[in-house]
């Protein structure tokens, strides 16, 4: 039997809904509550893969945001057997409920009335067993009147492996395959134990008061006064009651409130993600009045006085770390991500649009320089202020810096006042301090403010007027310029950078020593007479290690616009005959700001834009945004002289450069406001961009920031493309699912757009003369 | 020079398999040219446009209850009881040839230049001097598993008619749902599982006026071309390998200049599975199906005159064009090494476009490195900022990943 699988880039908006029922419907799932309508600024992404329906085995994956979810109602005794893999489900039913955290495994009885209840992304994986495989077979986990938890320990964490790994290898598995699977998870099933944990017991039999007590509290723990008074209020009992609840758990409420806060002072403490937040403000943070107490308590309870504690797991992590490079958040260290992260750039005026000039045609030209102010270096974020506001219709020229300038500072940044100031860093200061979305601190890796979690140099955000959730914003790059050299003696010229660098597809599989080795290429951008241009390559060198005027040593290149201290690399000539590498300038990233509070890593590409690296992304085309937040908020950057389809080493020729572009943007409802993912549109075709991972911030979660970068793949960026292109024929120009399956195996090309910014991509090529008529 | 004819015809034609021990049906001297049909292997799709009346397609596809012309579809079991058939549908495409090279070595690389590609025109009455193709989205697709309409699953036929008249294009004409198909021998079919089935079109519903003023751009060019393996008799026509076969890139078209590492003496060189356009990735699991003549040269490259050319070192199947080179990655550069012979069935439950990226990066690393004398360094910079790399095809079992790079870099 084949998997059935639900995947919303497949539908368009106003189709999703239904296909997803008829999905859960064909598993024998029944969606019992969803939010009316979900705010664009929410997202609505979900995806669901499917073996087989109940009372058969059943085996899904689902992600989702905000659902309930209920069994079809059936006789039987199996019950629905819930995984969340990270984020925590509910399994309710009216007032009652239980919390089913990550990873733990819960049981639902198939009685009507239960529902599972995802909160934001989940990730959750539901097994049926096959009805007749357990039928005559006792077991107290059979026939339920009420669910039951298991926390992930002995032979449940098992249990709970195989089912993670069955869900993993569904698409591979075949006829006799899920027959074999069945009996393994049954034959686990049974050995479950014949009680639910014991803590989880109680959870239970208080159904979901006591539950609602504990989360409270949790929500609650950085009050220094919570209380049992105030708590028993916010829920509405009796404090007496709700000490009475405590006691027959065997505990006091005051235990169990000091235990939380110490638990959650251990795993703070335990977070690569924030070292120097010292003790006393963990202390203050889980509530605890002063810090000598909490020394006490915390030794108290694990044996080491918290400073001691901290030390002892930085020293393990930094032995297990050993060098390796590493991409985006490693995901020890999102323990602490901060969705509230504090933007350390300095406050800006808006640059007026004109604003008083109210009457003012739309069609008015604006400018916007690079500099401090006008940059946001590494990342993107729905709370940068806007540095330029334009309306619908208008242009701007919009300069952009290549953040590999420093790579020949000589030749691309002197003598150019601007680039000086962005790029400033001396023993003191940096013109732009947080290069990424890490941590202000650099308490991960110590590479710098903002970790080097992004590294794109970005003009912006322009604040778009009238621009809504759910609204389009089209780009139109009238015209690219290279930004010439103001450096003595190189004046009027133009150089660019390649660097092949650790994040290349190449690093991990290089045949020459020295192995592993970084190279730094230097280019010379001509523009030929007949108005193409070439590069030229003029020297390369090997990176050696730089450090920073902070005194940090980068023995890689780990961090974006560090300079390169001069005598310090050996520069190689080029080859001779010299390479002539055709133009193709474009813009690498072009963004608005994603819907996520947090601070986003300008790596990977997706739903919103950013490092899309498609070189058509060039002059006379346009690209169209999916719109999250008020504004748009549009920010460009990484402007690429010439990059291949792949950009294999993991740049492209990275040269500053000035675009004049046009904003338009399309209201929600008209035919192109249904994309929700970059569409590029060239003069002859559409480029639909696929990822591997189109929405990574919706299906990984609070993961997403580091898993993309681990479980990326080109056949998942394949697969997203073909739903796209398929979903784009569809529904703009009404052929059926096979008419456009046809095309697209007859006329659609599919290419490698990049293979080195975390989430990969492959791009689907729909030429326009395939449906003469249908241009804009 | 001396340029030389090959028809169609039982005795021209081998189904489903590359061999290194059929009979030659044309021995050539290096620099021979020689014009070769090929008959596509979905013609009995619509049998009234792409079969009927035509002497050499009727002789090929002829199979009644008394009589197959040709049994043999695959490089599987000819041994009854049969699943599918004789060849047990073990590789599908029809292959014209072979054309055996006098002197060609283990070692040697074979150059075939396409000079000139032509659409086989019907002969039917009904349709005479009019050309058809068929696309099917079938079993093997990469959509397949991953609908959203029903009938799930379903695989589809549509028949597209070719219009050279101006700039080339395919038109759909109609289209219909598979329904299982009974043949001669008394086989049900219930999916496309074996090749040359005739289609009983009272069986099918037809759907017609379908997409309206859609047009194809046509990209003429033979899907399958290659050499015979040494590894096994009989190797299947479907997965790609060194030897070149099934790489279904759409610029191996007129101009284009293939060559392909020989593997046994006479290089045994066929070629089939023509197309009409197909894009990168060949989704639906065809391209436009399309019988195609063609015109080719063939250059025998001994292994002693290599060095110092392009073909240095090459193992693989390399393209050339007026502007670009390619080189195909797969997701095995040799499936049958790396899986054995089982390798023609359980290639496919490998499939991996991730492994066929690595194997093209690969490729053109030392195609550069070889013949440009650039060192890596030089070569993987130069690949980032101006190789481009696609998807071949997502449906041959060894899935492709090609690798282009352009000439004017280099003048």
């Amino acid at each position: 039997m084949p998997v059935s699988r639900f995947q919303s880039e497949s539908y368009s908006n106003d189709q999703r809904d239904l296909a997803w029922r008829e999905f859960l419907d064909a598993i024998g799932l029944l969606e019992v509550w969803s939010p009316e309508i979900l705010p664009a600024s929410l997202g609505n992404y979900r995806s669901g893969l499917a073996h087989g329906k109940m009372p058969d085995l059943m085996l899904a994956r689902l992600s989702a945001t905000g659902r309930e979810l209920s069994p079809i109602a059936r006789r039987g005794v199996a019950p629905l057997i819930v995984l969340p893999l990270d984020e925590a489900i509910e399994i309710v039913r009216g007032d009652e409920g239980i919390v089913v955290r990550g990873r733990e495994l819960g049981l639902v009885p198939t009685d009507p009335g239960w529902h599972i209840r995802f909160g934001r992304n989940s990730r959750t994986v539901c097994l049926t067993l096959p009805e007749a495989l357990l039928l005559g077979r006792r077991s107290t986990n059979t026939g339920l009147a009420a669910p039951r938890v298991f926390p992930n320990e002995s032979i449940v964490s098992i249990f709970a492996a195989a089912i993670e790994a069955t869900a993993a290898e569904m698409e591979r598995l075949h006829g006799a395959d899920w027959a074999a699977v069945a009996q393994q998870l049954t034959d686990l099933f049974f050995c479950l134990p014949r009680k639910a944990g014991s803590d989880v017991a109680q959870r239970l039999a208080f159904s979901g008061l006591l539950g609602r007590v504990a989360q409270t509290i949790e929500s609650h723990l950085g009050d220094n006064d919570l209380n049992a008074k105030t708590v028993a209020q916010m829920e509405g009992i009796s404090e007496r009651y709700m000490q009475r609840l405590f006691k027959r758990n065997g505990e006091t409420f005051s235990q169990y409130l000091r235990e939380r806060r110490l638990q959650r002072a251990r795993a703070l403490l335990s977070s690569p993600g924030e070292p120097d937040f010292s003790v006393a403000n963990v202390a203050y943070d889980c509530g605890f009045g002063d810090a000598a107490n909490f020394n006490r308590l915390f030794k108290q309870r694990f044996g080491q006085p918290p400073g001691a504690f901290r030390a002892s797991i930085t020293e393990a992590r930094r032995e297990s770390a050993g060098g390796v490079e590493n991409r985006g958040w490693p995901i020890s260290a999102l323990g602490r991500f901060q969705p509230r992260a504090t933007l350390a750039r300095p406050a800006r005026r808006l640059l007026p649009a004109k604003p008083s000039n109210s009457t003012a045609q739309p069609g008015q030209t604006h400018h916007l320089n690079v500099g401090p102010d006008t940059v946001h270096w590494g990342y993107f974020s729905r709370s940068l202020a806007p540095v330029l506001s334009v309306r619908p219709g208008d242009h701007v020229i919009v300069e952009t810096l290549t953040q590999h300038a420093t790579d020949a500072r000589e030749l691309m940044i002197k003598g150019d006042p601007a680039a000086e100031e962005v790029f400033f860093w001396d023993g003191e200061r940096k013109g732009v301090d947080r290069r990424g979305a890490g941590p202000q601190d650099a308490s991960v890796f110590g590479r710098g403010a903002g970790e080097g979690f992004g590294v794109h140099i970005c003009t912006g955000p322009i604040h778009v007027e009238g621009a809504e959730p759910g609204d389009v914003v089209e780009v139109h790059i009238d015209d690219m310029t290279p930004r010439p050299s103001r450096a003595p003696g190189y004046e009027g010229r133009v150089f660019g950078s390649t660097v092949s660098a650790w994040w290349g597809y190449h690093y991990s599989d290089l045949l020459t020593a020295p192995n592993p080795r970084e190279t730094v290429t230097i280019y010379e951008v001509h523009q030929d007479d007949d108005g193409s241009g070439h590069a030229e390559m003029l020297y390369s060198y090997r990176w050696k290690p730089q450090t920073d005027p902070f005194g940090v040593t980068h023995a890689t290149y780990d961090y974006p616009g560090i300079p390169v201290k001069s005598g310090s690399v050996e520069f190689e000539p080029p080859p001779d005959p010299p390479l002539r590498v055709p133009l193709r300038p474009h813009f690498g990233v072009i963004a608005v700001a994603p819907r996520e509070a947090n601070l986003i890593d300008s790596v990977p590409p997706a739903y919103f834009g950013g490092n899309i690296d498609n070189w058509r992304l060039g002059k006379g085309t346009s690209v169209y945004l999916p719109v999250s937040v008020r504004g748009a908020l549009l920010s460009i950057g990484d402007p690429h002289a010439a990059q291949g389809d792949g950009e294999l080493s993991g740049t492209a020729i990275e040269c500053s450069m000035t675009g004049r572009v046009t904003i338009r943007l399309h209201k929600r409802g008209t035919p192109i406001a249904d994309i929700t993912y970059p569409l590029i549109e060239t003069a002859d075709a559409w480029v639909l961009t696929g990822f591997s991972h189109p929405d990574y911030l919706a299906e990984f979660g609070s993961k997403g920031q580091s898993e993309v970068y681990a479980k990326s793949s080109l056949d998942l960026a394949m697969r997203d493309a073909f739903r796209k292109a398929r979903r784009f024929l569809m529904a703009r120009f009404g052929l059926t699912e096979d008419q456009a399956i046809a095309h697209i195996s007859a006329a659609v090309d599919f290419g490698v757009t990049q293979v080195v910014d975390g989430n990969l991509g492959v791009h689907a090529i729909i030429p326009k003369s395939l449906v003469p008529g249908c241009k804009e | 020079m001396r340029h030389f004819t090959l028809p169609v015809s039982p005795k021209t034609v081998h189904w489903g398999y590359f061999s290194k021990s059929v009979t030659p049906a044309l021995t050539l001297k290096s620099g021979d040219r020689a014009t070769i049909e090929t008959l596509t292997h979905h013609a009995n799709d619509d049998y009234e446009r792409m079969v009927k009346d035509d002497p050499g397609a009727e002789a090929v596809f002829r199979w009644t209850k008394e009589e197959k012309t040709i049994s043999r579809r695959g490089a599987g079991s000819i041994e009854p009881p049969f699943t599918f058939g004789a060849g047990e549908g073990l590789g599908v495409h029809l292959m014209t040839g072979p054309v055996a090279i006098e002197g060609a070595e283990p070692g040697d690389i074979l150059e075939v230049r396409v000079l000139d590609i032509r659409p086989r025109p019907s002969c039917s009455a009904c349709y005479a001097g009019r050309c058809f193709g068929s696309n099917a989205s079938a079993n093997w697709g990469f959509h397949y598993h991953d609908l959203i309409e029903e009938p799930k699953p379903r695989e589809v036929i549509t028949i597209y008619e070719l219009d050279t008249s101006g700039e080339p294009i395919a038109k759909p004409v109609y289209n219909y749902v598979w329904t299982p198909q009974t043949d001669p021998d008394g086989i049900t079919h219930p999916t496309i599982d074996y090749p040359g089935v005739r289609v009983d079109h009272n069986l099918v519903q037809h759907r017609e006026n379908i997409m309206p003023g859609v047009r194809i751009p046509a990209r003429l060019h033979f899907g399958t071309m290659g050499l015979a393996p040494s590894e096994a008799e009989f190797v299947s026509t479907i997965p790609p390998n060194y030897t070149g076969g099934n790489i279904d890139d759409w610029r191996i078209g007129k101009g284009v200049r293939m060559y392909y590492p020989v593997a046994v003496e006479g290089a045994f060189f066929s070629v089939g599975d023509p197309h009409a356009a197909q894009g990168d990735s060949e989704l639906s699991g065809t391209a436009i199906e399309t019988s195609l003549t063609g015109d080719f040269e063939f250059i025998l490259h001994k292994k002693d005159d290599l060095e110092g050319t392009i073909l240095e070192g090459l193992d693989h199947p390399l393209m050339e064009n007026d502007n670009q080179w390619a080189v195909y990655g797969f997701t095995f550069p040799n499936y049958l090494q790396t899986l054995g012979l089982e390798g023609q069935s359980t290639v496919a439950q490998h499939s991996s476009l991730d492994l066929a990226m690595r194997d093209a990066f690969r490729k053109l690393r030392r195609f550069l490195m070889t013949t440009r004398h650039f060192s890596e360094d030089e070569a993987v910079s130069l690949m980032s900022v101006a190789a481009d790399f696609g998807v071949t095809q997502v449906v041959d079992a060894n899935w492709g990943v090609h690798g282009t790079i352009r000439k004017d870099l280099f003048s």
